[in-house]
C-alpha cells in the first residue's frame, strides 16, 4: 500500500474510535452512575437469538439474571422472561458533546437492565462506564501532550533560534528532565500537590503534571529542525528585506517543524493515555464518581475482585485498540518523514 | 563625491572553539577594503574559503563585522541600529548561488516574489499581485508561473524568480554570490545578459562574487582578488586580466578553463 | 580518557541538578509528613515540635539542603520519618529485591531478543519474519499495566503461581533447592511481565539493524567465502550492528531500578517501586529523594556505561577519540 493510503488509513481508524468514546451517550446503554444496589457484580451477559424451547426470535433478546438461590453472589439465567433488544430506543438523558441535548441510544432494553460487560460493585453498567471513562482518560492523553508538544515547541524554537547562552542552560534543563525517571517524576508532581480534590480539579491537575513532564524530547527535535532551517538560504533572503524574528519563526521556521511535531503526538498520546491510567489505577488520579479507564481498574487492587469478577479486567483492554491505531499512525508517519533511527525518538518506553 | 560603496577594513571573526566563550578564533576577514562607483559593476574572484561569502553577508547586513565599516551612500551601515539598519536593508540585496535553497520549496513562485512586500507591510493585496507580475515581466518569466512552486521550475528560471524577488523593494545594489555558478552554460549567458539589461535600464550597482575570472571578464568593470581573507589585488578588469601581479591571481587565472583571448585579452604567464 | 572524565563529570553534573531539583521541589510543596501528624490527635504537640527541630524543618532551604548534601557525601542519606529508620538501609534492601527482578528480566530479554531478531532478520520478509513482526506488534500495543494485570487474573486463577511478596512463609526452614524454588516460582510472574514488556521493542531493533547489515557487501563476501551460517550471522553481521545495540542496552541497564514500577506493584514485588509510591504518599521526603537518587545514579550510570562499552566494542570510536 502506498504511504499516503496507510498514513490515511490509520487516521480514518483512530477518527472512528476517537468518535465512539466521543458519543460516548449514544452509544452507552446507560448512564455511568446509575446504579443497581440489588444486583451487584453482575457478569457479562449473553444475547441469544434462540430460546430455551429452540425457537429463533427475530429480535435477538436476553435473559434477566437473578441471583442463585443460596448464594449471594452467584447469577443464573431466568429463563422464564426473555426481555427483547431494542436499537435507536430512547432512555437516559444526556448531552451529546457536552451541549446536544438527546435521549437516543443505539441499543437497550425496557424492563431489565443488559450489561454487555457486567457490572461493578453498585451494579454500575460498566459497558458505559468504560465508554463515559474513555472520554476523561482520552481528553487526558491529548490535552496532556497539547501542552507538552507547545511547551517543547517553543522551548525548542527558543533555544534553537537565539543560540548562544540561552541554548545551553535550555538543553542542559532538558537532559536533567530526559535523565529524571519518567514515572517517578509523574508520581511525585502529582503526589507533592494536594490529594484530596474534586474530580475536576484532579483531572486538570494530573493533565498540567503529564504535560510539563514530558517537554524534553520534543524540545530537543524541535531545536533540530530550527537549527538546520535557520541557515538556510532563504530565511536570510527574508532577513534580507527585514524580517523579524517573529515573522521568521512564524512563516519559514514553524512549518518546517509540523512533521516532527505530528509524529511526536503520535507517540506520545497513548503514553500519556497510560500515565492517566497508572495515576488513577493507584488513587492519585481521577477520583470517584468520575470515571477514567485507570479507576475502573482500582478494584482489581482487592482479592476477591480478582478471583472472582474476572470482567472488572475489561477496562484494561479499551485502550489496546487506540495504542495500535496511535502505533500504526506514528510508524506510518515515521515513513513518510524516512526516519527510522534506533534512538529513545522511536522507542516507545517512557524513560 | 561619496563612492556608491565603500568598505573599509572589515574584519570578522568567528569562534573556533567549542565553546561559545572559546578564544580561538578564525578569521574569515582580515581587513578588506574596497569600493564600487555608482551603477558599475565589480567582480570579486576567490577560492572557495577566501572569505567572499562573509564579505557579502556582512555588506548586506547580515552578519555583523567584528571591526571596520561599511559605507553605503555615505552612511556606515554596520554602526546602525537594528531598526535603522531595516530601512536600508532593501537596497542591498543578495542573490545567493543555489536557488533551491534561497527560495521555500513549500512556496509558489507569487509567494516568493511578493515576501518582500508582506514584510514591509505596506502595501495591499491587490498592489503587491500587480508587483509581483511587472518583476515577474521584467525578469522574463511568464505570468503563469505564478502559482507553482520550485520544484516545477528549472534552474535558470529559479534564478530568475531569486532576481525578481532581489528587485522588488527597489535594491540598488545587488550582491550577487557565485549567482551563476550552478546554471549550465548556455543558460548562464542568458541570465546575465538580463543582468546587464537591468543594469542599465535600473541603474543598478552590482557585486558579482565569482571564482571563474572568465565571468569576472565577460561582466564586471572592475575586479577584485581576494585571499584568506584579503584583497590582495584589485583594480580594473582588462588591468587585472592582462598583467596580474599577485600569485593568488595568477594562479586563478591559469587555473581558468576558458581562454581569455575570447573575449579580446591576452595574458601575459 | 579526557573523553570519560568529560562524561563523568557530566554525569555528576546531572546528579547534582537532579537532587537538586527534586530537593527543592518536595520542600517547596504543601502538605508535609508533619501536617498529617499535627492533625492526628493522638501525637501532642510537643512531639511534633521537637520532630520538626530533630529534622530541621525550621531552617531556611539553602540550609537544609547544604546538611543533606553533607550528610550524602558522608554515606548517610537522610531518615524515614515513616518507618522511623535511616534511608540508606531501607532503600538498600528494597533496591536489592529490584535488582533481582530486573537483572534477571533484562538477561532474559536480551538473551530471547539476540537470537530471535538474528534469525528474523536472516529470513528477512519471509513467512517466519512475518509472523514474528505480527506477535511483537501485537505485545507492543498492550501496555505493561495490561500485561501485569492480565497475568496477575491468570495466576489467581488457575493458582500456579504466587501472586505477591518475595519468600513464602517458613522460607528460612526450607532445603537450599526448596529456597530456590519457591524464589523462583514467586519471581516467576514479575519477571514475565517484564520481559514481554521489553522483549518486542529490543526484537524489532536486533532485527532492524541486523537486517541492515546483512545488505552489507563485505557480509557477501564473507559469505563467498565459505564461511557457515552460524558463524556469519554472529560473529560478522551481529558485530557490525552492535553500536545501536550497545547503547539500548546501555538503556536497559540504567533503567533497572525505575523502569519495574508499576509491576512491583501491581505484583506486590517488595521492591524499590511500592517503597516509593508509598513514600510518596506519605510525603516522606528523605525516602523520595533517596529513591529518586538511586534510580538517576542507575540511570546515568547506564548511560556511562553504555558509552564505555561502546568504546571497547568499536574501534572507529576509539581512533576518532584519541585523533581529537
Amino acid at each position: 500500500m502506498t504511504r499516503p493510503r496507510k498514513l490515511a488509513r490509520w487516521f480514518v481508524a483512530l477518527v472512528v474510535l476517537h468518535c465512539v468514546v466521543a458519543g460516548a451517550g449514544f452509544f452507552a446503554p446507560y448512564d455511568p452512575d446509575e446504579q443497581d444496589r440489588e444486583r451487584p457484580y453482575l457478569p457479562p451477559m449473553r444475547i441469544h437469538v434462540m430460546d430455551a424451547q429452540h425457537r429463533l426470535h427475530l429480535r435477538p433478546f436476553f435473559y434477566p439474571l437473578r441471583l442463585r438461590e443460596g448464594s449471594f453472589d452467584q447469577y443464573e439465567q431466568d429463563t422464564t422472561s426473555a426481555v427483547p433488544l431494542h436499537f435507536f430506543i430512547r432512555g437516559a438523558a444526556y448531552r451529546l458533546l457536552g451541549f446536544v441535548p438527546s435521549r437516543l441510544h443505539v441499543f437497550g432494553a425496557s424492563g431489565a437492565r443488559i450489561c454487555l460487560l457486567g457490572s461493578d460493585a453498585y451494579g454500575r453498567d460498566q459497558l458505559s462506564r468504560i465508554l463515559y471513562g474513555g472520554q476523561v482518560s482520552l481528553l487526558a492523553g491529548l490535552l496532556g501532550a497539547g501542552i507538552t508538544l507547545f511547551l517543547g515547541a517553543l522551548i525548542g524554537m527558543a533555544a534553537g533560534y537565539y543560540g548562544g547562552w540561552r541554548d545551553e542552560l535550555l538543553m542542559r534543563a532538558a537532559e536533567l528532565f530526559l535523565a529524571l525517571p519518567w514515572l517517578y517524576l509523574l508520581f511525585a508532581l502529582r503526589a507533592f500537590l494536594p490529594l484530596a480534590v474534586s474530580p475536576l480539579e484532579a483531572f486538570l491537575l494530573i493533565v498540567v503534571v503529564i504535560g510539563m513532564v514530558g517537554w524534553a524530547r520534543p524540545a530537543r527535535l524541535v531545536r533540530g529542525v530550527v537549527l538546520s532551517v535557520k541557515e538556510r538560504d532563504f530565511v536570510r533572503a527574508a532577513r534580507g528585506f527585514g524580517a523579524s524574528d517573529l515573522y521568521l519563526l512564524r512563516r519559514h521556521i514553524l512549518p518546517e517543524t509540523a512533521s516532527v511535531l505530528l509524529t511526536q503526538a503520535a507517540i506520545l498520546v497513548p503514553q500519556f493515555v497510560l500515565a492517566e491510567m497508572t495515576l488513577s489505577f493507584l488513587g492519585l488520579g481521577v477520583p470517584e464518581p468520575m470515571s477514567s479507564w485507570g479507576n475502573l481498574l482500582a478494584s482489581l487492587q482487592q482479592y476477591s475482585v480478582l478471583v472472582s469478577y474476572w470482567w472488572m479486567y475489561l477496562p484494561a483492554l479499551a485502550i489496546v485498540p487506540f495504542f495500535l491505531g496511535y502505533l500504526g499512525l506514528a510508524s506510518a508517519l515515521q515513513e513518510r518523514t524516512g526516519a527510522y533511527k534506533i534512538d529513545e525518538n522511536s522507542s516507545w518506553s517512557p524513560t | 563625491m561619496q563612492p556608491f560603496l565603500k568598505v573599509e577594513n572589515l574584519v570578522k571573526h568567528y569562534a573556533a572553539g567549542r565553546f561559545a566563550f572559546s578564544k580561538d578564533k578564525f578569521a574569515a576577514l582580515d581587513g578588506v577594503s574596497l569600493s564600487i562607483p555608482a551603477k558599475t559593476s565589480l567582480a570579486l574572484v576567490g577560492e572557495s574559503g577566501s572569505g567572499k561569502s562573509t564579505l557579502a553577508l556582512c555588506i548586506a547586513c547580515l552578519e555583523h563585522p567584528t571591526s571596520g565599516s561599511i559605507w553605503f551612500e555615505g552612511i556606515d551601515v554596520a554602526a546602525l541600529q537594528k531598526n535603522q539598519q531595516r530601512l536600508l536593508r532593501p537596497h542591498i540585496q543578495l542573490v545567493f548561488q543555489d536557488p533551491a535553497s534561497s527560495l521555500n520549496p513549500r512556496w509558489t513562485a507569487l509567494e516568493i516574489v511578493t515576501e518582500p512586500f508582506f514584510v514591509q507591510g505596506r502595501f495591499s493585496k491587490q498592489d503587491r499581485n500587480d508587483r509581483a507580475c511587472t518583476l515577474l515581466d521584467r525578469v522574463g518569466l511568464s505570468r503563469k508561473m505564478v502559482s507553482r512552486r520550485t520544484g516545477e521550475l528549472s534552474g535558470g528560471q529559479k534564478q530568475r524568480l531569486a532576481i525578481a524577488r532581489a528587485l522588488a523593494l527597489d535594491a540598488k545594489l545587488i550582491i550577487l554570490d557565485e549567482a551563476l555558478s550552478a546554471l549550465d552554460c548556455s543558460v548562464q549567458a542568458q541570465i546575465s545578459n538580463l543582468l546587464l539589461e537591468l543594469q542599465s535600464s535600473l541603474g543598478l550597482t552590482y557585486l558579482f562574487i565569482t571564482h571563474d575570472f572568465a565571468m569576472a571578464a565577460h561582466f564586471a568593470d572592475q575586479i577584485a582578488v581576494m585571499d584568506h581573507g584579503r584583497i590582495v589585488e584589485s583594480g580594473a578588469a582588462e588591468n587585472i586580466l592582462r598583467s596580474p601581479i599577485h600569485e593568488a591571481t595568477r594562479s586563478l587565472l591559469a587555473a581558468t578553463p576558458r581562454v581569455p583571448e575570447t573575449y579580446g585579452l591576452s595574458v601575459e604567464s | 580518557m579526557r573523553y570519560f572524565l568529560r562524561r563523568t563529570l557530566h554525569a555528576l553534573f546531572l546528579l547534582f541538578g537532579v537532587s537538586l531539583l527534586t530537593f527543592l521541589f518536595s520542600a517547596l510543596t504543601p502538605g508535609s509528613y508533619f501536617d498529617e501528624m499535627r492533625l492526628n490527635p493522638q501525637i501532642s504537640r510537643e512531639t511534633v515540635a521537637a520532630l520538626r527541630a530533630q529534622f530541621q524543618l525550621d531552617r531556611p532551604l539553602p540550609i537544609r539542603y547544604a546538611h543533606w548534601l553533607n550528610a550524602v557525601a558522608h554515606g548517610k542519606l537522610g531518615f524515614s520519618f515513616a518507618y522511623n529508620s535511616p534511608v540508606g538501609p531501607l532503600l538498600w534492601v528494597r533496591a536489592r529485591n529490584t535488582l533481582l527482578l530486573t537483572v534477571t528480566a533484562t538477561l532474559s530479554a536480551w538473551l530471547l531478543a539476540l537470537p530471535l531478531g538474528v534469525w528474523s532478520a536472516s529470513r528477512f520478509g519471509r513467512a517466519p519474519d512475518r509472523i514474528l513482526s505480527w506477535a511483537t506488534a501485537t505485545l507492543l500495543v498492550v501496555p505493561d499495566l495490561v500485561l501485569a494485570l492480565g497475568l496477575l487474573i491468570l495466576a489467581v486463577r488457575t493458582g500456579w503461581f504466587p501472586t505477591g511478596g518475595l519468600v513464602s512463609f517458613g522460607f528460612e526452614t526450607m532445603s537450599p533447592l526448596y529456597k530456590i524454588r519457591d524464589l523462583a516460582s514467586h519471581m516467576a510472574l514479575p519477571v514475565t511481565a517484564l520481559v514481554l514488556a521489553t522483549l518486542p521493542m529490543l526484537v524489532r531493533h536486533v532485527r532492524a539493524s541486523v537486517a541492515e547489515v546483512l545488505q552489507a557487501p563485505f557480509l557477501r563476501a564473507a559469505a563467498g567465502h565459505g564461511i557457515p551460517q552460524g558463524k556469519l550471522l554472529y560473529g560478522y553481521a551481529l558485530r557490525a550492528a552492535a553500536n545501536p545495540l550497545i547503547s539500548l542496552f546501555g538503556f536497559s541497564v540504567g533503567t533497572l531500578l525505575s523502569g519495574s514500577l508499576l509491576v512491583e506493584v501491581i505484583l506486590s514485588w517488595p521492591g524499590l517501586g511500592p517503597l516509593l509510591i508509598e513514600a510518596i504518599l506519605a510525603r516522606d521526603l528523605y525516602v523520595v529523594i533517596g529513591g529518586v537518587l538511586l534510580s538517576m545514579v542507575f540511570l546515568v550510570g547506564g548511560n556511562l556505561f553504555a558509552d564505555v562499552l561502546l568504546y571497547w566494542a568499536d574501534p572507529r570510536i576509539r581512533t576518532a577519540a584519541s585523533a581529537k
